[in-house]
């Protein structure tokens, strides 16, 4: 089983509202995201809100592109584009924050994101803890993640916060751990 | 059975301003006919929020005044119109009103540079005449702080407010009186009166966090109902004016 699949076929199994950490191998990248947006939401009838703090959203876009996956349902909330700089043009999909370290905006712009898509459930992606923790204290982005996942819970949305393996340490598996209701290792079988 | 526990903290009837977090802030809305001074310095949502509060008001099919004192009504239009929420014929039905106070000054013949008390009487009576005939039942005032240049005296100041504040209140009509204050200014209005005669104060402010700038939201006062006294952070969106509490995380020096 590939890991798109895999990981598709392991969301499928949680209960709506649930919060899961997803530890990725940065091989795996690309195949995740794609289960996650093409695969899992597809057929779950989501709308999918991106949170990247890792690459700026152009490249997902342009990635998605070269998958062929339907841009419809997917918004993205791009924290990292302006402080790398690197806005060439605005995607109508794509809200900017100035900074991750700017994470009360992150939280205003998926709430703002949840309701301009209220007839359908969401799925937020934040992509990812690891690049949050080299702008954010370890305090503050806990505080951060239990906010965004209760909120998120309330309003019956699916959050997927995806953990580099490559970059795993104590401080964010334990801040993980607090949050989420499970983990899952994306890998193939 | 054991009788059920009432925990609501007050039974006075709100008034729901349609802001999600600043509702649930308060408890369910502003304890109606309170007169609210929405404080802070300039480009922090100020006039947006107040604007919001009339907008949701005459969704309700409340009737709702917007007194402007600093610009003029048209320009002020087009800050509301790309509200998701907003709707023309609010203004077509005169649910949304909107009066520019320099032609009250010119019909009052107050267009002068101080008031006497007679005058602030005057313009008293004008503005519950306004509401009365027009059953009112959101007023803003936008900014009390360019009234108050013509008053001059703290006297004059304190005795406006007071009976505005009590005019309005017997009328059932929930105001909310903007003010202006500098940056760095310690006190939550200009003169220092209004603060201590307002039923409850929104003060909105400018945070800088490690270079950061975030708009802030704090209800410091709000007679009438218990209410969260943390700060939060807006966003200024189509969809309204949206509240996040201020993250704290051990870096926030004197925030």
């Amino acid at each position: 089983m590939s890991v798109t699949t895999n990981v598709s076929d392991k969301l499928l199994t949680l209960p709506e509202s649930s919060a899961v950490a997803l530890q990725i191998r940065a091989e795996h990248y690309f195949d995740v995201i794609r289960g996650i947006l093409d695969n899992f939401a597809i057929k779950k009838e989501l709308d999918s809100i991106y949170i990247t703090s890792t690459i700026p959203s152009q490249s997902i876009i342009n990635a998605l592109q070269v998958l062929e996956v339907d841009m419809s349902n997917i918004y993205f909330v791009d924290c990292i584009s302006q402080i790398m700089m690197s806005m060439s043009s605005k995607h109508e999909h794509t809200i900017y924050v100035e900074s991750p370290t700017m994470l009360e905006n992150l939280m205003l712009k998926v709430e703002y994101l949840t309701k301009r898509t209220e007839e359908r459930n969401d799925i937020v992606i934040l992509d990812s803890i690891n690049s949050l923790a080299i702008h954010n204290n370890t305090k503050i982005l806990s505080e951060f993640l239990h906010l965004l996942v209760n909120n998120l819970r309330a309003k019956k949305a699916y959050t997927v916060i995806f953990s580099m393996e490559e970059y795993r340490s104590e401080d964010i598996s334990n801040m993980l751990n607090i949050v989420v209701d499970e983990t899952i290792i994306a890998a193939g079988e | 059975m054991a009788p059920k526990v009432n925990l609501s903290t007050s039974t006075r009837e709100r008034c729901v301003t349609g802001i999600e977090g600043l509702d649930n802030a308060l408890d369910g809305g502003i304890p109606r006919g309170n007169t609210i001074l929405v404080t802070g310095s300039c480009g922090t949502g100020k006039t947006t929020l107040s604007l919001e509060f009339l907008v949701h008001g005459a969704l309700d099919g409340e009737t709702c005044l917007f007194v402007s004192v600093t610009e003029s009504s048209s320009k002020l239009l087009n800050n509301i119109i790309p509200y998701d929420f907003f709707e023309e014929s609010l203004i077509k039905k005169g649910k949304l009103i909107f009066v520019d106070m320099p032609v009250v000054y010119e019909r009052l013949g107050l267009d002068k540079l101080e008031f006497t008390l007679e005058e602030v009487d005057v313009l008293v009576r004008a503005i519950a005449d306004i509401v009365k005939e027009m059953d009112v039942k959101r007023l803003v005032i936008d900014s009390i702080t360019s009234v108050c240049y013509r008053l001059r005296t703290q006297e004059k100041i304190r005795d406006f407010i007071l009976k505005i504040g009590a005019t309005l209140s017997s009328l059932g009509c929930t105001s909310m009186l903007v003010s202006e204050i500098s940056p760095a200014e310690e006190r939550y209005s200009l003169f220092g009166v209004e603060e201590a005669i307002a039923d409850g104060i929104i003060f909105m402010g400018n945070l800088e966090r490690r270079g950061d700038l975030l708009r802030t939201l704090q209800i410091v006062k709000m007679r009438g109902t218990q209410h969260s006294r943390t700060k939060y952070v807006l966003d200024l969106t189509s969809a309204g004016v949206l509240l996040v509490p201020l993250l704290k995380g051990g870096s926030v020096a004197g925030g």
